[in-house]
């Protein structure tokens, strides 16, 4: 079939290629900006100003470093993320990461169900119809769909990001400060700043990304030969997820942070911008907050469910029946029940739940990235894939510093005293 | 091969239990722990061959030893009849072409060829019988994985508490090794680690095994696939939709792809190669045999929905001036490659449609008679643009399973089988149910 190859050489072809492999990347890459990370950006801008913005710069490096590695993985072995942790480190190590990871995609399920709490709020919704709508609308999507056509809805969901971009337009900031700004690495050694640094980059790396994106690669086959293609889809989703918080953080910095308007969370923000920067500018914050927090609420029990299922040999996958794979829709399901009852509790403290999915991320990232270097490198499974000495050493840095980022947030949100 | 161990001398042991158990030579010093175990196949079953043992806690190396070295195996240590400094350690693990329990069993998928599906080995359960180890069952339970976990002793008894005939308990869930396939491939090379026997497999039908193949990862299918002979290869692959195929093509390289194209019945392929470009289609009979590849040309000159799209040119043809006795000769012949023996068609010399009969017909003929005696009183045929709706309506009117196709001239083009236009009809319907759905 080598011949086959000859034909593809037009540009037009590229392009079909590169559509036909376009997905994975990019959605992974736009969860990331879910409820807590609009909550990090918009606090950020208000209470920092332009003076965080130079961190998307590394954020973006970074991203693309771990992403890249999940795929290649994905495209080399043909094999999710827990099936290899299962397969090369036994059951113990699984079933600590896996058990981990549902604690702390159950703290992002509610984080989620949290931000559509909060944005009933801000459309004047009852927040209770609105989150059960929600609840229902996730699970009968992945349940009564097929992969293709849901992945069709999350891409379409990634377009409405640009809400955000749009609302950065219309306060019409300063674009030469912002950009001397951005090219301008700062820093301020006080608590609330580092603190406020770990969150951008930490919101961004998830341990649940890693499995999400592996498993997606993975089940649409994308092969050797198509990899290229797909590396761009990896690096255009680091862009945009970037490029949107950018502008969350311009939005807020431009208006709160220049009339000193203190904000704890992505609704106050909302509120904050109605008198400074408009209605337009409040409703497409407020919408944008919606579609994220649903976006990653219908894409974090999934790939909790596919995970676990994976890593632990049960049946899984949204083409068979509660019979065939009882244990999947069990977790699927329980975790979206759980994720938003927890929610539907009144005077629950959302921060709170907020902060107990972060700190539980940060436990996970580091023990996560290491497996992932270690499965990379082995040269078994990966073949002439291993990654080069100059591509380890980047991802170790990337690691190690990861793994201090987090464990550094973890120091400040057992400490929250600190803050203040 | 039977095995002929005396009972009251094994035991059942589990590959978790041996797992860390301390090695010692035959001056009982320690020369490290249990790590690995190699088998080999003996029958149905398989034995341990080697022993690979694990020294040094931070920077480990391995040895592997003969098992006939092996002079005693207890739950708390196992004992070689050779002195420890004759050993060689590495550190690296070098049995790259011989299954091992460790890399290839243990915690990775398999195939259980009885339930016929893909399963995750949680354990593995181990006859031990004087001092060699039989691979007896492998665990697939929630029981395996607690029993790794090292919580056995403590959910165990709680789960009695709760309820004292629990499936948990009284029934593991072990699977008899004969059942099992392995799926070792070394990931990279995308080589088969050991030629395992795939007999069991081929027992499995062909629609069951491409269903098998689809919960495997696509590495796994492939090396899977690859065992396989040629007739199940290109059953599984008429199985498969388009894009499967193409993926799969893809994969196996252009020898095997043309093998199978070569294999596959002439309507398959050219719905197959209806699906490509026309450029890939000129490429994929350029390679093919000549003889296949003329036949296929003119086939895929036929609309896709229309009988000569739909035909498949295997059938049975006679001459009109044969006997009944050398008709049935022909039959024999070609029954290995034809679609159907039923129905057997008449023509001249220059394949003009004269008529057709049914092997019924011929059985209980005259052998000595001309075939023309047994024909049908009629035979009902279609033209090559027919649509699949006339086709369908004609073989629902006459009730016939099997319809000739003629061109213009009346020459016998090829036949159409009930089962292509089933499938056709169920995929309409299909669409219509679910656009009412949709609504």
């Amino acid at each position: 079939m080598s011949k086959l190859k000859d034909i593809i050489n037009s540009r037009w072809r590229q392009i079909l290629l590169f559509l036909s492999v376009m997905g994975p990347g990019i959605i992974t890459a736009n969860v990331d900006n879910d409820a807590g990370g609009i909550t990090t950006y918009s606090v950020a801008g208000a209470h920092f100003g332009f003076s965080l913005l130079w961190s998307f710069i590394p954020t973006i490096v970074v991203l693309i470093v771990i992403q890249e590695m999940a795929s290649r993985m994905a495209v080399v072995t043909g094999k999710g993320l827990a099936d290899l942790i299962r397969e090369e480190f036994g059951v113990k190590v699984t079933f600590y990461s896996m058990f981990v990871l549902v604690l702390a995609n159950i703290g992002n399920v509610m984080a989620e169900f949290a931000g559509i709490a909060a944005s009933a709020d801000l459309f004047g919704i009852n927040r209770p119809v609105l989150i059960i709508a929600c609840a229902f609308f996730v699970w009968w999507l992945v349940v009564k769909g097929n992969y293709k056509s849901v992945e069709k809805v999350f891409l379409g969901a990634c377009v409405f990001y640009v809400s955000y971009i749009i609302s950065g337009f219309i306060t019409k900031p300063d674009w030469a400060l912002i950009s001397a700004e951005t090219l301008r690495p700062q820093f301020h050694f006080k608590g609330v700043y580092l603190v406020m640094l770990v969150g951008i980059i930490g919101t961004t790396i998830a341990p649940w990304m890693q499995f999400y994106q592996q498993a997606s690669v993975v089940e649409k086959g994308i092969k050797l030969k198509e990899y290229a293609y797909h590396r761009l889809d990896i690096i255009i989703g680091a862009f945009v997820v970037n490029i949107v918080a950018f502008f969350i953080v311009v939005v807020c910095a431009d208006t709160l942070f220049k009339h000193g308007v203190r904000i704890e969370t992505a609704k106050d923000a909302a509120l904050a911008l109605k008198p400074l920067a408009g209605e337009y500018c409040y409703l497409l914050f407020a919408f944008g907050l919606f579609n994220a927090s649903l976006f990653a609420a219908s894409i974090l029990p999934l790939s909790t469910a596919y995970s676990v299922c994976e890593g632990m040999g049960w049946e899984l996958g949204v083409n068979k029946s509660f019979k065939e794979a009882p244990q999947f829709y069990s977790l699927y399901t329980g975790i979206i029940i759980f994720g938003a009852a927890f929610i539907l509790i009144p005077k629950i403290p959302l921060v709170k739940i907020m902060l107990f999915s972060q700190v539980a991320n940060g436990v996970l990232l580091p023990f996560i990235l290491i497996l992932m270097l270690r499965l990379i490198n082995n040269k078994r499974l990966m073949g002439d894939f291993v990654n080069s000495k100059v591509y380890n050493f980047i991802a170790w840095l990337t690691v190690v510093i990861m793994i201090l980022l987090s464990l550094f947030l973890l120091f400040f949100a057992l400490r929250p005293n600190f803050m203040n | 091969m039977v095995l002929s161990y005396p009972k009251t001398d094994s035991m059942f042991i589990f590959f978790s239990e041996l797992q860390g158990v301390r090695v010692t030579d035959k001056e009982n010093n320690a020369i490290g722990i249990f790590y690995d175990m190699i088998i080999e196949p003996i029958g149905k079953y398989a034995r341990s061959k080697a022993l690979i043992v694990e020294s040094g806690s931070w920077r480990k190396s391995y040895a592997s030893v003969e098992w006939a070295r092996v002079s005693e195996v207890t739950e708390n240590g196992i004992r070689l009849d050779l002195s420890g400094s004759g050993l060689n350690f590495s550190a690296v693990l070098n049995h790259k072409s011989e299954l091992s329990l460790r890399q290839d069993i243990l915690d990775q998928q398999v195939v259980d060829t009885n339930n016929q599906n893909v399963i995750r080995v949680n354990d593995i359960h181990l006859l031990l019988a004087d001092r060699d180890l039989v691979v007896a069952h492998v665990d697939i339970g929630l029981k395996g994985i607690v029993r790794r976990l090292g919580f056995e002793a403590f959910i165990d008894p709680v789960v009695k508490l709760f309820n004292k005939n629990s499936d948990y308990i009284y029934k593991p869930r072990l699977i008899s090794w004969k059942h099992i396939q392995p799926l070792s491939i070394n990931p990279v090379s995308m080589t088969v680690k050991v030629d395992v026997s795939s007999k069991q497999l081929l027992d499995i039908p062909a629609a069951d095994l491409s269903e098998i193949m689809l919960d495997l990862s696509p590495k796994h299918r492939l090396a899977l696939f690859k065992t396989l002979d040629i007739t199940t290869k290109s059953q599984i692959f008429s199985l498969l939709d388009v894009k499967e195929q193409k993926s799969l093509l893809e994969d196996i390289g252009q020898n095997e792809s043309v093998e199978i194209l070569n294999h596959l019945p002439t309507d398959e392929a050219v719905d197959f190669l209806g699906e490509l470009p026309k450029a890939a289609v000129h490429n994929v009979l350029g390679l093919m045999e000549s003889k296949n590849a003329k036949m296929l040309s003119t086939l895929l000159g036929y609309a896709g929905e229309s009988a000569g799209g739909l035909m498949t040119t295997e059938y049975i043809a006679v001459s009109e001036t044969a006997t009944i006795e050398e008709t049935l000769r022909i039959i024999k012949e070609k029954t290995l490659k034809a679609e159907t023996i039923q129905n057997i068609y008449i023509v001249d010399q220059e394949n003009h449609l004269k008529g057709s009969t049914v092997l019924r017909r011929l059985i209980i003929a005259d052998p000595l008679d001309s075939v023309m005696k047994a024909a049908l009183k009629k035979t009902v045929s279609i033209h090559v643009t027919d649509e699949v709706k006339k086709i369908a309506l004609l073989m629902d009117k006459y009730k016939i399973y099997t319809i000739p196709v003629v061109d213009t001239l009346g020459v016998l083009a090829g036949i159409i089988t009930i089962d292509d236009i089933f499938s056709r009809l169920v995929t309409i319907a299909w669409r219509r149910t679910r656009k009412k759905k949709q609504l």
